[in-house]
């Protein structure tokens, strides 16, 4: 890849203002998208194969065909509730440069007929809400959101609605129903958000990266864009790498090259000394891929086949410093904390996980516990009533599988320790 | 709107092909083939499924997840399997992780025996657990309100009660706090969870986390009998199942009827049952002796009063109410007619029979689910949850499940106001001027000063015409009875024809009865002036038939000497306190049938007949829709409590009438033998879940009204022409109540409810 | 000393207790731990509690005006919870019974609803808390990079001082710069351990936090994504960062 999309002079002094992102070409995909019809910005958003990148990996084009068509009230909300551990991509983009966000988000409300729209942004970037805010108050002015929007006969009205600290308002009925002023739970699907989501309307739900890059896709041509990266995972791809490397930060990789090269060759790999022992390919919420898979090709499907999945794009790289139990019970802590309570075994399943690796932890269990602990994810998988459970249950089946030698010379290091084995007695005992 | 009308399709469920309406959940068609899908979360009542307890997960051919039965619609030619080992899998997985912070502590619970959770576990759980770690331990049970435990150990946290309380009751005074497993119900910042359906979430509850404080530890499943009657408590006459334990009753649960009462009870059908056994109650005669009412023997009862009687002869008057039922309204009716040979009686409502004659025509009548599916509902002069509580949810649930558009015109504002397209306010009284104005604005009248007559907003008024006019021709208007004094009637019958309800399915009036929760029975049995049994007018005698005001008039001036009170006190209304008591106080004989000493009788009956609890008694009653309900005795009467239609037969034996009833089915029978629209009625036809007699091709036989009847007496006066309206009551609630008054657990609402 | 200042008085000092003891422990967030409220019984002297009546429930005029604002941006009033649950928390601390019952009157929904939300965001505080929120990332990025050091050592630090609202927080979107905090909203690290007297000393100071280390501040990682050199950060003060704030501070 040679020039980036999404990065592009990124860091230029005022590209968060109006002024500096329309003398860069800013505003102009959207003058392009409302002379030409909606059906045209549609099958452009098709022709790119541009996929999610919120998470899910959704087909962005597929997704606004399946809104209804007719003049009922449509939605377009933008998840900007960026949450999933190690993901810090769109908080990058909202801060610098915000109207890029505003400028994809009208061109897909003008292809859905959306005519009201919301960026759900987390309530802990009040930086970037700040900055978003700013910036829709210059494009409103500028004629770029409201009524009749360039002539072209076309409205939006747009919110930035500021959450209020919960993981589960990414997932997107969570949002809906946060969004609506209530508790964020998970909705029961079917029905869809393109046929029932917010305020009951037809809603098409977008994450920020995805919304970002229709403004190029609407400049290059969707065929153009198609071309780069590989045939199921075209374009590229902001990528937040963290945890055990030398530069942590965001990348924008053409998708479909090595992770080893992400990890590696960009974030310039472990610190001196220490080996790759796992890392999440996907935020925490993707099965852990060892330091054998680093040669997975980092797109969709690629990583899909390796058992895991591209997610929202967080790579966080664990070292052979940090005990795998450690990170089990981080990952399943957060999980257990997040849990919304709606659904039983996200509920019951994350706390029972945490108090087994508790156990484990404390020295006071045996490796019949890691069978308990195995099992227990298997039933969390595919019962829940959104994919939280699934989130913790993923990756911490993947640990126990990988790593379960690990925790077995942990279990019974820990349990020559008199509390351990006193405790461990009384469990067998009882 | 159009109803749901289901095709039958055909599915395939372990194996078994089963024929179920298309698109019911897989939950509900399963039941088809008899198999049962297990279920915590799913109740059809509170709204859409929310798939939370993941309890019914089954596997559908085609789709590679687990779907959940309580949410997925069955369509034809779906293969479902039940027993696959992935299922058995999910489902014993989901009960071990139910049971990881239940307590397990069945053998303390109110619930043990009778338990959703411990049915489920038996039946679809794996037996064993494997969870090892200590169980959270809490105080328990706490209080939620004066009513109600709460035991949040024990809590599932299946959302039902949570729902109910914001999706169907609407007060959202109950909710989930915190997140996760550290979810729990609760109201905000301790205050107690007090409305008017509270108690329903106590029988929602699938586990014991939600007890009735007034049942905890009374009885357990296996003590218990059950047995089905209807709530007389108020018109709405909610079919209830009496929990009974040695012949007492312990509990009241609802029996479901769609068209009735969809399954919810109010806090006063649900507690009330417990001023069945107080002290307070009236179990054996009463006869005034030196000023005093003292326990008497029954002959000496029957003995006086019939000496009263008798004395009185055509000068006797009979008011009804209460829960009396069709069979003693018959009775006492031809009691006075044929043995007394008087014409004078009446409910307290003293509504013109021949105006209520017009209102009851078949073709005009709404019925229950009509308020869910109409276009439009209009509620004017009446406040459902004072009033005929049951309706509110149903007009709630239609205007949120279906969009029904509400109006509401009443006095004062109302709890339905939230949820109205209109709220409408007129003055106290000015019901009748405000029906003229809105007939003003339907038909293109002079509608300002109307409006001004009835103190109501002209702008409000052309709004609702228009709301009417334009909003879908399925109208139902829901009217207290109140309304129809002073002319209310005649414009109320004007709107009714000038909507085209007339006769138009799912289109019609309901009224709530303001002559007591049988006040249509009692008109249908012929309880009316001048009107016998099938609304039948009868010849006009020597002497005008005198309604409950001539009644009040004629005792007052001496005309009159004998009263008759049948389950109803007039110092116990809405009417006139210090006018009624004058009049109590001529009256040289007053007769009354009671449960409890209200004020009217402690001061001026000569004898008290002790009243049966609607849990002893037997007969028919009548909806206000036109539903035949039957009453089952559910326990033995108590102390020396006779049948009343019974004591009735006896007293008019004692007259020298014969009314030929030897038993309570008998007197039915002559129930149904005496109105004609009731002809070939049996008990056996109405059963368990009662029969709207319009429905029926005897309704036939219903008299046309003569339309322009003079009426046996104005009933209320009009209101002047300076706008000035007559002095009205305070409409009595019906929470302020004896029964409210003497419940130990509902003793609070009574105080609450009277204070307020 | 009269009844009333002595009533004062220990009004005085139990809420600075009870912040005292908010700040030592705030149950929700240390995973696993009882949470308050479940223990509580219904107290059956008090009214139930409905939609508060305007005649009887004062509502600052700034915040009924912020609210009815909200309120105006969506079609359903009830969207504007969140938002009017974090007005009302800046005008009073936290969610409060007091400040709950103001947003519902004005809102007219249920306190027991505005409750219901506000227990379920971590940003919204259900018991009285320090007036500057430290929130310290503790999850796996952060953690590995020493986070649950750095959470000790504020708290250590900060001690018993009830100005602070020191919490472990779920990733706060900023692993690039782990271990990191977000201080009365701004984003800084990466933090050590060494840092934190500064940090609590800006804050006490009403000084802009640690602001060499703001996220606000740095350039993006990807050496393709500008024209300089790599690697960027941290970069000198008055360049683009310092223009965001301004460009910021202008505008409003």
């Amino acid at each position: 890849m040679t020039e980036p999309l999404l990065f592009a002079d990124i860091d230029e002094p005022g590209l968060n203002t109006l002024d500096v992102y329309a003398r860069r070409g800013g505003y102009e995909s959207l003058r392009k998208a409302l002379t030409s019809t909606p059906e045209a910005v549609l099958h452009e958003l098709e022709a790119s194969g541009l996929r999610g990148r919120g998470g899910a990996g959704f087909a962005m084009g597929k997704k606004v065909s399946f809104l209804p068509k007719g003049s009922m009230d449509k939605y377009l909300v933008c998840n900007a509730d960026e949450s999933e551990p190690g993901t810090f991509k769109d908080r990058e983009l909202m801060q610098k440069c915000p109207h890029m966000l505003i400028e994809g988000i009208v061109i897909a409300s003008y292809a859905a007929g959306a005519s009201r729209s919301f960026i759900y942004i987390r309530g802990e970037y009040q930086l970037q809400a700040d900055m978003l805010d700013a910036a829709l108050v210059e494009a409103r002015n500028a004629g770029y959101v409201g009524e009749n929007i360039l002539g072209s006969g076309h409205s939006l009205s747009l919110v930035v609605h500021r959450g209020a600290g919960a993981y589960i308002c990414g997932e997107e009925t969570g949002l809906l129903d946060s969004l609506e002023g209530k508790r964020g739970n998970p909705r029961l699907k079917p029905p869809f958000p393109a046929n029932q989501g917010l305020y009951q309307g037809p809603t098409l739900i977008n994450n920020v990266e995805t919304l970002s890059t229709v403004p190029t896709i609407i400049r290059i041509g969707g065929e153009k864009y198609a071309k780069l990266g590989v045939e199921t995972s075209t374009g590229t791809k902001l990528v937040s790498v963290s945890g055990h490397v030398q530069r942590p930060g965001n990348y924008e990789i053409e998708l479909g090259i090595p992770s080893r090269e992400i990890i590696y060759g960009l974030a310039g790999g472990p610190p001196e000394g220490r080996q790759v022992k796992c890392w999440f390919p996907g935020g925490s919420s993707s099965p852990v891929l060892t330091a054998e898979e680093l040669d997975v090709p980092y797109d969709f499907n690629s990583l899909a086949q390796a058992g895991t999945m591209l997610g929202s794009g967080a790579i966080i790289v664990v070292d052979d410093s940090t005990p795998i139990l450690d990170v089990a019970l981080k990952v399943a802590k957060f999980y257990a904390h997040e849990s919304c309570g709606k659904c039983t075994p996200c509920r019951e399943g994350t706390n029972w996980t945490v108090k087994v690796l508790q156990r484990i932890e404390d020295g006071q269990a045996t490796p019949m516990d890691l069978d308990i602990m195995a099992s227990v994810q298997e039933h969390i998988i595919g019962n829940c009533l959104c994919v939280l459970g699934d989130a913790m249950a993923m990756p911490i089946g993947s640990m126990i599988a990988k790593f379960r030698d690990e925790f077995e010379v942990h279990i019974e290091s820990r349990q020559l320790s008199p509390v351990g084995a006193s405790r461990a007695l009384e469990v067998a005992g009882a | 709107m159009p109803r749901p009308q289901p095709r039958t399709i055909t599915f395939t469920i372990d194996g078994l092909e089963v024929q179920a309406p298309e698109n019911s959940m897989l939950v509900d068609a399963a039941k088809h083939g008899d198999i049962e899908i297990p279920v915590f979360c799913y109740e059809p009542k509170l709204g859409n499924p929310v798939g939370a307890c993941r309890m019914c997960l089954v596997e559908v051919e085609g789709i590679p997840k687990l779907q959940t039965g309580c949410s997925t619609p069955v369509k034809d030619g779906m293969v479902v399997h039940t027993q696959s080992e992935r299922v058995k899998t999910a489902q014993n997985a989901v009960v071990e992780f139910l049971l990881i912070n239940h307590p397990l502590d069945c053998p303390v619970c109110d619930k043990g025996g009778e338990c959703p959770l411990q049915d489920i576990t038996f039946g679809w759980g794996k037996g064993t657990s494997r969870f090892i770690e200590p169980k959270r331990h809490f105080v328990k049970p706490l209080e939620l309100s004066p009513l109600i435990a709460i035991d949040r150990e024990r809590c599932i946290l299946c959302y039902r009660c949570v729902r109910f309380s914001q999706e169907v009751s609407e007060d959202y005074q109950l909710v989930l706090q915190e997140r996760g497993a550290h979810s729990y119900v609760t109201t905000f910042d301790g205050h107690p969870y007090v409305a008017p359906f509270s108690g329903n979430i106590v029988e929602l509850c699938p586990v014991g986390a939600l007890t009735s404080r007034a049942y905890r530890f009374r009885a357990r499943p296996w003590d218990i009998e059950d047995a089905g009657s209807i709530c007389t408590l108020c018109p709405a006459q909610c079919n209830v199942s009496f929990t009974v334990r040695d012949e007492r009753v312990v509990r009241v649960l609802a029996r479901q009827h769609p068209d009735v009462d969809d399954g919810w009870l109010c806090d006063k059908g649900r507690f009330a049952y417990q001023a069945i056994h107080v002290e307070e109650r009236i179990t054996e005669p009463l006869v005034r002796d030196g000023g005093e009412l003292r326990p008497a023997s029954w002959e000496r009862a029957l003995q006086e009063a019939a000496a009263g009687l008798r004395r009185a002869g055509p000068r006797t008057a009979a008011l009804a109410g209460g829960a009396s039922t069709n069979e003693e309204g018959l009775l006492l009716a031809r009691f006075m007619r044929e043995g007394l040979h008087s014409e004078h009686l009446d409910t307290l409502a003293g509504l013109d029979p021949a105006e209520l004659h017009r209102l009851s025509e078949p073709e005009l009548q709404a019925t229950v689910p009509d308020l869910e599916f109409a276009h439009t509902v209009l509620v004017i002069g009446t406040e459902p949850v004072r009033d005929i509580p049951i309706l509110d949810l149903r007009i709630r649930k239609g205007v949120r499940r279906r969009a029904v558009k509400l109006a509401v015109a009443t006095p004062h504002a109302s709890s339905l106001d939230a949820g109205a397209r209109l709220a409408l306010r007129y003055a106290p009284g000015a019901d009748a001027a405000f029906l003229q104005a809105l007939a003003e604005a339907l038909y293109g009248g002079e509608v300002e000063q109307a409006a001004r007559a009835a103190e109501a907003d002209a702008e409000q008024l052309r709004a609702l015409a228009e709301l009417l006019r334009t909003g879908g021709e399925e109208i139902v208007i829901l009217y207290g009875q109140r309304v129809l004094a002073g002319g209310g009637a005649e414009t109320l019958l004007k709107l009714a024809r000038g909507l085209n309800l007339h006769g138009h399915d799912g289109a019609g009036l309901l009224a709530v009865p303001a002559g007591g929760p049988n006040g249509r029975g009692l008109l249908e049995a012929g309880f009316a002036p001048g009107y016998g049994p099938g609304l039948q007018a009868l010849p006009s005698g020597e002497t005008a038939a005198l309604g409950a005001e001539g009644i009040r008039a004629a005792l007052d001036a001496g005309e009159l000497g004998a009263l008759y009170l049948l389950h109803t006190d007039p110092l116990r209304s809405e009417l006139p306190h210090e006018q009624w008591s004058a009049a109590l106080e001529s009256a040289s004989t007053v007769i009354a049938h009671a449960s409890y000493l209200t004020d009217g009788l402690r001061a001026h009956a000569n004898v008290v007949f002790p009243a049966e609890s609607y849990a002893e008694k037997e007969g028919t009653i009548v909806h206000p829709d036109g539903r035949l309900q039957r009453l089952r005795p559910a326990i033995g009467r108590q102390g020396a409590t006779r049948a009343e239609w019974s004591v009735i037969a006896e007293l008019a034996q004692l007259c020298g009438l014969d009314l030929g009833v030897p038993s309570g089915s008998a007197a039915s029978q002559q129930l149904f033998d005496a109105v004609p629209f009731y002809a070939g009625l049996t008990l056996e036809e109405i059963g368990g879940r009662g029969v709207r007699w319009q429905e029926r091709d005897a309704a036939a036989a219903f008299p046309a009204p003569s339309s322009g009847r003079a009426s046996a007496q104005a009933t209320r006066p009009i209101p002047g022409a300076n706008g000035a309206h007559p002095p009205t009551p305070t409409p009595i609630s019906l929470w302020d109540a004896p029964e409210v008054e003497f419940s130990p657990s509902l003793k609070f609402l009574h105080r609450e409810r009277v204070s307020a | 000393m009269s009844a009333f200042e002595e009533a004062e008085r220990e009004l005085v000092e139990r809420t600075a207790f009870a912040r005292a003891g908010a700040a030592r422990q705030v149950p929700r967030y240390d995973h696993g731990s009882r949470v308050p409220g479940w223990d509580q019984a219904a107290d059956l002297d008090k009214d139930p509690a409905e939609i508060p009546d305007p005649d009887t429930t004062p509502v600052p005029d700034d915040l009924r005006a912020e609210i009815e604002a909200h309120m105006a941006n969506y079609p359903d009033r009830r969207s504007a919870t969140l938002p009017a649950l974090a007005a009302a928390q800046r005008v009073h601390g936290w969610c409060s019974p007091e400040a709950i019952d103001q947003v519902a009157c004005v809102m007219r929904v249920t306190p027991a609803y505005l409750a219901s939300v506000a227990t379920f965001y971590d940003m919204l505080e259900t018991t009285p808390v320090g007036r500057h929120s430290v929130y310290v990332c503790t999850n796996i990025s952060c953690s590995l990079c020493g986070a649950d050091e750095l959470y000790a050592a504020i708290r250590a630090a900060a001690g018993e001082d009830t100005e602070f609202n020191v919490r472990a927080f779920e990733c706060l979107g900023a692993c690039d710069i782990a271990p990191m905090a977000s201080v009365d909203g701004v984003y800084v690290g990466p933090l050590s351990v060494e840092d934190v007297p500064q940090l609590l000393d800006d804050v006490r100071a009403g000084r802009p936090v640690l602001p060499d280390k703001q996220l606000a501040r740095r350039l993006v990682a990807d050496p393709r994504a500008n024209s300089r050199e790599f690697p960027l950060h941290p970069i000198e003060a008055g360049a683009a960062a310092g223009s965001v704030e301004g460009e910021l501070e202008r505008r409003s």
